[in-house]
């Protein structure tokens, strides 16, 4: 078991091509992290590079306090568990988990007893002789855990192991997970764009953008997944986080004190004074615009919502309402273009597209509320709004205003 | 109705039965109905061919060479196409590359012998093969510069070089080597007219010795034993002047215009050698088509021709790889040679068998190839079965009789191959 740490990592490829960039990460020994991103922000490439499989072409990468950069894969003592599992279709599972101890040339009886170990730690003693062709996607991803847990390494590497099982296989093999972590203690680090895999595995969630335009770093944020929840460090990780995403809106700022109002599209809403002492420098944007944001889960119709002393309230008119059961999900429409954030900006700069063209009148909110009021659209209702929760951004940066 | 179905299968299919039973089971049936007739076809000898075919030497040969190649040929190749399809994997033009060692199957075979029997010229100027040999060869054992010379002077060959008597006076002493035999074209290009000093009537004076090497013979009439003008001396050869117990005394090394010059000499009888290594003939080149050789010659035109082929097979199959699997076995501790050995070549294996089969059924029927490349002259030592088939039915007199016998044991080789490719490919589809 040991710590990695990432100084400045980043990757070029050789035909000019930058996939990764100041990448500056302290895993703790034993700690489980989640890299999470959306497809092609490089979290693969990171997890990749801490394996040895992609050569590091910036930066250092320290494991155990020695620095790994040069050291072939075999000599990092790291095991990794791959998407579709890479077991060796010619070699049984027994042979799938101790290639790695031959390999190092372990006595015989002691691979026995630590695959032995592995197989009943992981359910899998039945299959030892079988050949992964005749295994089930869920057993074959065991089987892959197994053949990195009998190395007993300094660390798990995982690259999105859960994604090729179905949806409830994946959520027990998520709780497998911590209970194996927790039991093994082993210093993780696991891949994943999925949020929620990301929010209920990781101690610490670290979030990767990928490189577009003017902001040229790949990490956004790292932090434990409340904090990236209730205080995501910019308009990325704000909109990246959370299902469904946070409303964000273009407002201005007015009044001042402990007397603040955001104003948008004929809709005044009066900040919690929680909120402004959370983010003290919105005083600076006193009449000017900022990025408001509330996720769909600070609002509720005003019928049952509890008062909480900070209370605002705005009237929308339903468009759409989506019933899950627990909830429900109301879709309405606010008259005001949607917020442009630098990272939309940059995507269009990319794609050579006009910046007018998503000019819209109108954009969409969504708010979470109680499925015990029932709404129909086109319903007008009054939704409560918790603004001691609101978030704000800077609009020039898209950094979180504090 | 069904009577119509059935009429409708059988016109889609008769042109094909028609094919396959003309050219293919109707000439197999006759072969072996012919194999238990005599050479004209007419008298039944029954299994007669069958046990004559094995008392000739030719066919004993051919099937010893058949057997080498069976074991040598499939294996070298597959391991040549396996070494170029793993490193070309790493190679920017790779298709490139690929492309160009399978150029050779785009050539027919017998074309290919040919161009290999050109380049197996056993003369280095000539083989391309032994062309290249002789650049290494040349460096260690240089040729001497008076290759293929015979003395025109009075000297004899012995063991280590050749031996020249002189006389050593109070006044010193001269000796002429004059050297014939040498091309016109091999005089060296420093090479000078000839040094007349050995004629001079002034003596050398004492305790020394002068003498000229040079080439004895101009274009027109000449005089042998005589240094004449047009005629050049011989530059950078080694003179050891030598007493009656062998021993040397000292050494000369003739200038541009053939003469040297020793000093220091007790007057009295002498001997002086020109060593052994000044006559050394130029590399010959290795036979390549000699009789012992010729089969392993023509294999290693086969793995040339062939060894694209299995590139791209493997090729092919190595791609269709998982690359994570290799990732995995690396992270696991294995290194280059391990991942190959222990991962890849085992997910190669179905294509391995694939493409050693396919050369071991092209080894048994090897024809054309040894027809272009040996000589007629080595055709009896390079013999194969196919080879000895068609020599036996179709040159000569023709022993049609024992030319279907010979077929239908060629016949009786190949099947089990055959049976074991059709069985290995009805398993790898059952298990798809």
């Amino acid at each position: 078991m040991a710590g990695i740490r990432l100084e400045g990592v980043g990757k070029v490829y050789p035909d000019g091509r930058r996939a990764v960039a100041e990448v500056d990460l302290d895993i703790k020994d034993g700690e489980f992290l989640v890299l999470v991103g959306p497809s092609g922000c490089g979290k693969s490439t990171v997890l990749r590079m801490i394996a040895g499989l992609e050569e590091i072409t910036e930066g250092k990468l320290i494991i155990d306090g020695q620095v790994m950069n040069d050291v072939a894969p075999k000599d990092r003592d790291v095991a990794m568990v791959f998407q579709n599992y890479a077991l060796y279709p010619h070699m049984s599972v027994f042979e799938n988990m101790a290639f790695g101890l031959k390999l190092r040339k372990m006595p015989k009886d002691e691979i026995q007893r630590r695959v032995d170990a592995a197989a009943d730690l992981l359910e899998i003693e039945d299959y030892l002789d079988r050949k992964p062709r005749a295994l089930s996607g869920g057993q074959r991803q065991r089987v892959a855990m197994g053949r990195a847990i009998v190395r007993e390494p300094k660390a798990f590497l995982m690259d999105e192991p859960l994604s090729n099982l179905d949806a409830k296989l994946r959520v027990v093999m998520r709780t497998e997970l911590t209970l194996l972590h927790e039991r093994l203690g082993t210093t993780t680090v696991y891949v994943t764009h999925d949020q929620v895999e990301a929010m209920t595995l990781g101690q610490r969630v670290a979030v990767l953008k990928p490189l577009t335009g003017r902001r040229r770093e790949t990490l956004q944020q790292v932090a434990p997944p409340a904090e990236l929840f209730n205080e995501p460090a910019n308009l990325f990780v704000a909109g990246f986080i959370g299902s469904p995403a946070m409303n964000l809106v273009t407002a201005v700022v007015e009044g001042s004190g402990t007397d603040v109002d955001v104003v948008f599209g004929g809709i005044r809403l009066r900040v919690d004074p929680r909120a402004l002492q959370r983010a003290p420098g919105l005083s600076e944007f006193a009449g000017k615009e900022v990025i408001a944001g509330i996720r769909p889960g600070d609002f509720e119709h005003s019928r049952i919502a509890r008062d909480n002393g900070a209370r605002s309230t705005m009237e929308v008119e339903i468009e759409v309402v989506e019933v899950l059961g627990s909830e429900s999900y109301v879709h309405f429409p606010v008259p005001v273009p949607p917020v442009i954030t630098p990272d939309i900006e940059d995507l269009l700069a990319d794609t050579g597209e006009d910046k007018e063209t998503l000019l819209d009148e109108q954009s969409m909110f969504t708010a979470r509320i109680s499925p015990d009021v029932s709404v129909e659209p086109p319903e007008r209702v009054t939704l409560v709004v918790d603004t001691a929760r609101m978030h704000f951004f800077d609009p020039s940066t898209g950094d979180r205003i504090r | 109705m069904k009577r119509g179905k059935w009429l409708l299968a059988a016109a889609f299919l008769a042109p094909a039965i028609v094919v396959l039973v003309g050219l293919v089971v109707w000439p197999a049936l006759r072969t072996i109905f012919d194999s238990f007739y005599g050479p004209a076809g007419k008298e039944f000898v029954g299994l007669d061919n069958y046990r004559d075919m094995f008392r000739f030497e030719r066919m004993r040969i051919a099937i010893r060479n058949s057997f080498i190649w069976v074991i040598a040929f499939p294996f070298f190749v597959t391991i040549t196409g396996l070494i170029l399809a793993v490193l070309s994997e790493r190679v920017r033009w790779r298709t490139a590359f690929r492309l160009m060692l399978f150029m050779p199957a785009a050539i027919a075979i017998l074309s290919s012998g040919i161009i290999w029997r050109i380049m197996y010229e056993a003369n280095p100027e000539r083989g391309a093969v032994n062309a290249l040999l002789n650049i290494p060869a040349s460096m260690f054992s240089p040729p001497g510069d008076l290759a293929g010379a015979t003395p025109s002077t009075d000297a004899a060959f012995d063991r280590d070089g050749l031996i020249v008597s002189l006389d050593v006076g109070r006044d010193g002493g001269t000796v002429l080597v004059g050297m014939i035999g040498i091309r016109e074209d091999e005089i060296p290009e420093s090479a000078v007219q000839a040094s007349s000093i050995a004629d001079s009537p002034e003596p050398p004076g004492a305790g020394t010795l002068v003498g000229v090497v040079w080439r004895d013979a101009r274009p027109g009439e000449n005089e042998r034993g005589v240094v004449e003008a047009g005629e050049f001396g011989i530059p950078d050869v080694v003179v050891r002047l030598i007493d009656a117990q062998d021993q040397e005394l000292a050494t000369g090394v003739t200038e541009p215009d053939g003469s040297f010059r020793i000093t220091g000499i007790e007057p009295g009888a002498y001997r002086a050698r020109i060593p052994a290594s000044e006559f050394r003939e130029p590399w010959g080149g290795i036979t390549w088509l000699a009789p012992e050789l010729a089969t392993m010659s023509a294999i290693i035109a086969g793995i040339w021709i062939w060894g694209g082929f299995a590139l791209l097979v493997i090729a092919s199959g190595l791609a269709s790889i998982p690359r994570e699997l290799q990732e995995a076995a690396r992270v696991d501790g294995a290194n280059e040679w391990q991942v190959f050995r222990r991962v890849t070549v085992p997910l190669l294996a179905p294509v391995l068998g694939v493409v050693f089969v396919t050369l071991t059924i092209n080894a048994l029927k090897m024809f054309d190839l040894i027809i272009g490349i040996a000589p007629g002259s080595v055709q009896d030592e390079a013999n194969v079965i196919a080879l000895e088939m068609w020599r036996t039915a179709f040159t000569g007199l023709g022993n049609r009789g024992l030319g279907s016998a010979i077929a239908v044991f060629l016949f009786l080789l190949i099947l089990p191959v055959m049976i074991f490719n059709i069985r290995r490919f009805r398993i790898e589809e059952e298990r798809r």
